[in-house]
């Protein structure tokens, strides 16, 4: 059991570090090339070059074409006409075909956006703007320049770790604090107890305290095994995540009493546990982006503590963000926390008084 | 052969037994399906951006306003000067700082590139990601309808100046229905949870019940115990994605293109994949609490995050990549995405329903060789 | 099945068992032969390593070395052809409780491959035996202790086998229900079924054909009930005085007292055998004493007492065998 527990967290960081900020690159590539001539073949290299593509497939009609991308050899293909290298050699203009898998949306216009880029670079090697000096590349009129402001390298694992220092505490705490309530109702130890001179506040106390030492080891070792083995920075203060993780774990704590109290065995604590934290897992902000979400699924998140923790983890962490800045995360976590907690243990010592 | 119906049945009774189960297992998935099909889209939309005008000409603001035109970015407040941008951050008020440089209007103009610096916060990396990509695409695309209008303004045709453009067809999912393609995907994980959790404690619970030594004594096979065990579940694992998708389908309008035998053959093929892993921590967990945590790590995240459920696996370190090809839900996820979008048919899936079928019986012989028969 | 096809003479052959749990021997060497058709007891403190024997032999759990032989076929080797002929009952009850009475009966039954249409009849007939026919829907876990162990029963019964393990199956069950379950055993005795029984009740001992002390892991004595209580050196005085407690040492100073212990409120003394007018011996030491005498009077020996004597005196003599033990008691 403990080597579990103390597995679990290194295998969340290995995954969730390197899966879900994976940047989308590698795309299967269909190419279907109809004119076979040097620019085409150029045109093929650039996508090539570029690192997000790779050529996995090359149909020679479009009947394959079609098969390719229905059976997934391919994500995006790229068509290219017959007549291309002779459009470009007459300065006409020519297009190229551009066809996306649309089922993975984000997948679908990341990859077009390459493309699109690519294409454009292409553009302006192909035809030279006349006046302008050859090779010059115009960002069509507008030269963006985009800065990564704090995490410059926009290494995924360097926002994971820091969410994944909550997550831990989430995963385990809430979870084990409810088996382990339950463990004693089904085992009727929850009734011996209460023929004892136990107080109700020492029981809890003393449930409470292993779980909580446990999820500060989690993430001390997550920590650790981040900042020194993912090797991400860290720009911030111990005691700003540690205040923040430490609310956080109260009001783990208390969902993990409120789940007990409505669970008579352990596997439904466990899949009542499970149900509650996937959406704290999709709906806080730790994958997917909360900005995206319609209105009213928007304002829901505010109900969900591990939206604010995630700011201030992610914030301190990489921008250094101090109390003053993050006060509002702040205190919307100690309303939470401290709110969850004792709405919890109040309940639950109203049962253990029944 | 009756021994494996008498376990089956056994188990039956145990499950229409215990009511909160049943809510658990019907509900919970719908209730998350609807959650999460709604929230879930890669579209990174609304960004909170501010904008820093230092040029304060007529093409700098149609140069925002471009950019507040699109969904993509949601222009929330303008700054003063380059002191105010680090504070922006800091209060988390904004992602996206867009710094227009001075001289943008003239340099366009003139013929030449407008300078313009997208500040993103990189503490937030899928908005990072997101937001560069469309702010240099939108950059791009505001770019080239200026040089049409020069080019044009020149009497030139802009068509004459020669030019690769590249047009964009999306297949499958054209109106980019994000839900289409979350919902197949959700239907496999959800499924997945729930499944693993049951087979997971079924054995620790006669272990633990007693009843487990009974077992042994009595004739039935090591083999014929898991089948029996696994039965009644692939059939409410079966009942559950059918409802799950039904619901998609109906309340999401997400189409479904691809044959329903096809779909329900590997449904069910899949399931009994992801129960006999439930048996096999079972049969070797010791207690109810591991079963329990070792369900969970092996269910929940590998499907979620190897599937390719959410993140494309060729995106993926090559390590992670191998990995994956060791989880049927892998496969299942190309199969079900494949049936609702695109259509698919044996001759296109097949090696994915093999894979399953394999990995179905390899996973139950597999558990029930890991069975202990002696206490 | 009694039908007469070869009938194997030997139930049980256990060779030289042994079962280490760490550094613990729970069964230290146990080699001995039961007959078919015998009600054999076994006895022994807690922690002897009853439980773990009865488990080896009924093929539940592993032995670290040593054989037996369960109607010709070892359990180590070959048990799946050892499971159709026995049923076992462990201590703890091990039926599923959210299925109902008539539903476990059923699927033990199943699952033992009772034939289809002998099913109804003999559940009913077990049922009725038992005194839960009325109890038929009801689900196990809402039982009483007593009738939750005869459901139990039942359902290693259902399938007639030849060879019953029963662990201490009447423990905490209300004396009522022990007897009832004990007039079912000897109805099975009488139909030939072998039936291995551990139990800490004297009681239900005095009621096999054979029974064996077992102490740290070792068969020490053997015997039948009879044959143990002659072993016991003396006779069994029953005395009741008013105040017990002083007139302990004061008995146990006289010369033909060999032991004495208490039962309730009243002690049993335990005199040799020669000491022919005990009785008015331990009388006289009690008057004179100035107790009052309730009554002193000669008492069958009872296992109790067996059990309290012979088991630290051979336990002394730990490498007693089978053989040995057999040859005594001839």
């Amino acid at each position: 059991m403990l080597p579990i527990l103390l597995i679990m967290p290194i295998l969340q960081l290995v995954l969730f570090g390197y899966v879900v900020g994976s940047d989308v690159r590698n795309l299967d590539l269909a190419v279907l090339d109809q004119d076979n001539s040097i620019q085409s073949h150029q045109v093929v290299d650039a996508f090539t070059s570029s690192g997000y593509f790779t050529v996995t497939a090359r149909p020679t009609t479009d009947a394959q074409l079609k098969d390719d991308m229905d059976g997934g050899q391919a994500v995006v293909a790229v068509t290219i006409p017959k007549g291309l290298s002779d459009s470009i050699a007459q300065k006409r203009a020519a297009q190229l075909g551009i066809i996306v898998d649309g089922s993975d949306s984000r997948t679908s216009q990341v990859a077009a956006g390459y493309a699109a880029g690519i294409i454009s670079n292409l553009s302006s090697a192909f035809y030279p703007t006349p006046g302008a000096p050859p090779g010059a590349t115009l960002s069509a009129g507008v030269n963006a320049q985009v800065r990564v402001l704090y995490n410059p390298t926009m290494r995924a694992v360097n926002t994971m770790v820091p969410a994944l220092l909550a997550f831990v505490i989430m995963m385990s705490t809430q979870n084990l604090m409810s088996q382990a309530i339950v463990k004693e109702r089904e085992r009727g130890t929850l009734e011996q107890l209460f023929v004892t001179p136990i107080g109700k506040a020492d029981y809890l106390i003393g449930k409470v305290l292993p779980y909580a030492a446990l999820g500060v080891v989690q993430v001390a070792l997550t920590f650790v095994v981040g900042v020194l083995w993912f090797q991400v920075p860290f720009n911030g203060s111990l005691l700003v995540i540690g205040t923040g993780l430490l609310l956080f774990m109260l009001s783990a704590l208390g969902l993990g009493m409120i789940v007990s109290l409505m669970s008579r065995t352990r596997q439904q604590a466990q899949q009542t546990s499970m149900f509650l934290m996937m959406p704290s897992m999709m709906l806080s902000g730790f994958m997917f982006p909360i900005d995206a979400f319609p209105r009213w699924l928007y304002f829901l998140t505010f109900l969900i503590p591990l939206r604010y923790i995630l700011v201030i983890v992610r914030s301190n962490f990489l921008k250094g963000s101090s109390f003053m800045s993050l006060w509002p995360q702040f205190l919307a976590m100690a309303v939470f926390s401290v709110g969850i907690f004792l709405f919890g243990l109040s309940r639950f010592s109203k049962r253990l008084n029944d | 052969m009756r021994r494996i119906l008498a376990i089956a049945r056994k188990e039956f009774i145990h499950i229409l037994r215990d009511k909160r189960l049943i809510a658990v297992i019907l509900i919970m998935p719908l209730v998350q399906l609807f959650l999460y099909a709604y929230a879930l889209s890669f579209d990174v939309k609304h960004l909170p951006t501010a904008t820093l005008d230092l040029d304060r000409s007529t093409y700098s603001r149609q140069y925002i306003n471009a950019l507040q035109q699109s969904n993509y970015f949601t222009v929330d407040k303008t700054l003063g000067s380059y002191a105010d941008v680090d504070p922006a951050f800091q209060s988390n008020a904004d992602k996206v700082v867009v710094v227009v440089g001075a001289g943008f209007g003239d340099n366009i103009a003139a013929g030449r590139a407008g300078d313009v610096q997208i500040l993103v916060d990189g503490s937030d990396s899928t908005s990072a990601q997101m937001g560069s990509t469309y702010a240099s695409v939108l950059s791009r695309i505001f770019g080239g309808k200026i040089l049409v209008t020069q080019v044009e303004a020149k009497g030139l045709n802009a068509g004459a100046a020669g030019g690769l453009t590249a047009s964009t067809r999306t297949w499958y999912n054209p109106e980019g229905n994000s839900a289409a393609y979350f919902v197949p995907g959700l239907i496999v994980v959800l499924v997945t949870m729930i499944t693993v959790l049951q087979t997971a404690n079924t054995l620790v619970k006669e272990k633990e019940m007693g009843t487990y030594e009974q077992l042994i004594v009595s004739p039935i096979r090591k083999i014929e115990l898991m089948v029996g065990k696994i039965a009644p579940w692939a059939v409410m694992g079966a009942m559950d994605i059918v409802i799950i998708a039904v619901v998609g389908i109906l309340a999401f309008g997400i189409p479904f293109r691809g044959s329903v035998w096809l779909f329900a053959g590997s449904s069910l093929l899949y399931v009994i994949c992801t129960l006999g892993l439930g048996l096999i921590v079972s049969a070797r967990a010791t207690s109810v609490d591991s079963a329990n945590q070792l369900a969970a790590l092996v269910s929940f995240l590998p499907t979620f995050m190897l599937s390719g459920f959410v993140f494309p696996l060729s995106s993926l370190p090559a390590a992670l990549q191998w990995l994956s090809y060791l989880f049927p839900a892998r496969y299942f996820m190309v199969i079900c995405r494949t049936v609702f979008l695109k259509g698919g048919s044996l001759a296109i899936l097949w090696p994915q329903i093999a894979a399953l079928a394999i990995f179905a019986t390899v996973i139950v012989v597999l558990a029930a060789s890991l069975y202990r028969e002696r206490a | 099945m009694t039908d007469g096809t070869t009938p194997t003479e030997i139930a049980i052959d256990a060779r030289d068992l042994r079962k280490d749990f760490r550094l613990v021997h729970a069964v230290d060497g146990v080699t001995m032969t039961i007959p078919r058709g015998e009600v054999f007891g076994l006895v022994g403190p807690d922690g002897a390593g009853k439980s773990t024997l009865i488990r080896m032999l009924a093929t539940v759990l592993e032995p670290t070395s040593g054989d037996a032989l369960v109607f010709g076929k070892s359990v180590v080797t070959d048990p799946h052809a050892v499971k159709p002929r026995i049923g076992y009952m462990s201590q703890a009850f091990s039926l599923y409780g959210d299925l109902t009475v008539q539903e476990n009966l059923d699927f033990f039954a199943e699952l033992r491959g009772v034939p289809r249409r002998d099913m109804a009849s003999r559940s009913e007939r077990l049922l009725e035996f038992s005194g839960l026919t009325e109890f038929k829907k009801r689900q196990a876990q809402f039982l009483s202790g007593g009738m939750k162990q005869k459901l139990a029963l039942a359902a290693t019964l259902i399938s007639e086998p030849d060879l019953l393990f029963l662990d201490e199956p009447t423990t905490g069950v209300d004396p009522v229900s022990r007897r009832e379950f004990w007039k079912i055993i000897s109805g099975l005795h009488r139909q030939g079924i072998t039936v291995f029984v551990a139990t800490p009740y004297m009681d239900e001992a005095d009621r096999c054909d054979e029974i064996a002390f077992m102490t740290q892991g070792r068969i020490i004595l053997r015997d039948t009930p009879a044959g143990m209580k002659q072993r016991v050196p003396g006779r069994v005085i029953e005395v009741a005085v008013s105040d017990y407690r002083a007139a302990m040492p004061i008995l146990h100073d006289l010369a033909c007292v060999v032991s004495l212990e208490v039962s309730g409120e009243m002690l049993r003394v335990l005199v040799s055998r020669d000491a022919g007018a005990c009785e008015s011996t331990l009388r006289d030491a009690l008057s004179d004493a100035g107790l009052t005498v309730v009554h002193v009077t000669p008492v069958a020996t009872d296992l109790e007492m067996a059990f309290a004597t012979l088991i630290p005196a051979a336990g002394s003599d730990l490498d007693v065998s089978d053989q040995q033990v057999l040859a005594v008691s001839e």
